[in-house]
């Protein structure tokens, strides 16, 4: 129950308070451009893509119940760039012309920062860079947004069990390419 | 092995996390707000109202209710009277608004949510021998919701779900029979529904739009 006013709400699915789109949706805009950014790597991409899912997000909002907003909304945003932004599915992985990786570079780093961690850096964003969509999606939800299993399943529409083995596909590549610099457990 | 980060640790540090930028926020922003104000409904919170905009919500039903009476008038003569139903018809009618409200109970309405139409039409592939048209209607302001199969008045049925506002269409398509209703408009316990065939597929769309809603729908689905 989130009631800002304290104010007493009789629940009604068709005609929602004055607000609410923007107190239960909006908080989670940064959320869904970082997935957005991770599935089109082009920031131009990433904000229509933003964009068109906040337009279909109003028009749906009716439909949302006592859901997962955060979940609810980033798949939203994840059918768009996978329809309309042209990620491809498939994992034949194409690489945006505008932004070959470029996009995942953070160039905040400062120039005396020790030279190997940054190097590390970098082959952590070319790793995961290489990742097909369907696996990259999963492993930036769960280990650089903190989603959990279920909320991943909803946001990619597939059973846990899936969700569950493309993360373990995913780790499996990344050990595969960072196993001397990253502590894979025993997936290494 | 023990210095080394873990996965999780080792991709906080090498990637980003966005802000959605600036303008992005201020223009969702904007939107939220617009969207949040046409839910309102009119009496419940008068002073909510954006006195800006110059197509509001309640504006729209009022003109829905001048068009209805415009095309009840104007049709009146020409088509079928909306009450006149013979009783098989009938039948048939209250049998979808019966299915039509059915699927508006909580966990009801959608067997597959998707606003995809490569999604849906691949959906009904795997289940059924019907294969209804799928089209995107979101830029007429028909957003597809989703599908779902039903079963009424002895016909396995394919359901198109198509949102309008914040009313539902249910789209009920099946093989058209020997003992087809005419083409038209019915009302039933203030429910609208519009018949029509094409292709030998039978199509009743169901809604608590009004009727000329169901008639722009139609003409957009059929485009």
């Amino acid at each position: 129950m989130r009631h800002a006013d304290g104010a007493t709400e009789v629940k009604k699915p068709e005609s929602p308070q004055a607000g609410r789109f923007e107190r239960v949706v909006l908080p989670h805009l940064g959320a869904a451009f970082t997935l957005a950014m991770y599935l089109t790597r082009n920031t131009a991409d990433a904000e229509d893509a933003v964009q068109e899912a906040v337009l279909r997000a109003v028009r749906y909002f009716p439909t949302l119940r006592d859901d997962d907003a955060r979940a609810w909304f980033l798949t939203i945003v994840r059918r768009v760039c996978f329809t309309a932004y042209g990620t491809d599915r498939r994992g034949a992985d194409v690489i945006s012309i505008d932004a070959p990786g470029l996009q995942l570079v953070d160039d905040r780093e400062q120039p005396d920062a020790a030279t190997s961690r940054l190097q590390v850096q970098q082959r952590v964003r070319d790793a995961i860079d290489q990742l097909p969509p369907l696996l990259r999606e999963a492993i930036v939800l769960r280990e650089l947004q903190d989603f959990s299993y279920t909320e991943i399943a909803t946001v990619t529409q597939v059973p846990v069990g899936t969700v569950m083995s493309r993360l373990s596909r995913a780790r499996s590549r990344l050990a595969g390419l960072l196993q001397d610099v990253v502590d894979f457990g025993d997936v290494a | 092995m023990s210095e080394l980060p873990d996965l999780h640790k080792a991709m906080a540090e090498a990637l980003p996390v966005y802000e959605a930028p600036a303008s992005l926020q201020a223009w969702a922003r904007e939107e939220a707000r617009r969207a949040d104000q046409e839910s309102v409904r009119p009496g419940e919170s008068p002073m909510a109202q954006s006195r800006s905009r110059v197509w509001r919500f309640s504006d729209w039903r009022i003109a829905a209710g001048f068009l209805f009476a415009a095309v009840v008038g104007w049709g009146a003569a020409s088509l079928r009277p909306i009450g006149g139903l013979t009783p098989s018809t009938s039948a048939t009618t209250n049998q979808l608004v019966d299915a039509h409200v059915r699927s508006l109970l909580p966990n009801h309405l959608l067997d597959v949510v998707s606003t995809d139409r490569h999604t849906v039409k691949p959906w009904f592939a795997g289940k059924t021998d019907i294969a209804p048209p799928v089209v995107d209607l979101t830029d007429k302001g028909f957003p597809l919701l989703g599908g779902r199969l039903d079963y009424v008045d002895g016909h396995s049925a394919a359901v198109l779900i198509y949102g309008r506002r914040l009313h539902t269409i249910n789209v009920f398509v099946w093989r058209t029979g020997t003992a087809e209703p005419r083409d038209g408009s019915f009302a039933v316990r203030g429910h609208s529904l519009l018949h029509w065939t094409n292709g030998g597929l039978s199509y009743w769309a169901v809604s608590d739009a009004a009727p000329p809603e169901l008639e722009a729908f139609r003409d957009a689905y059929m485009q």
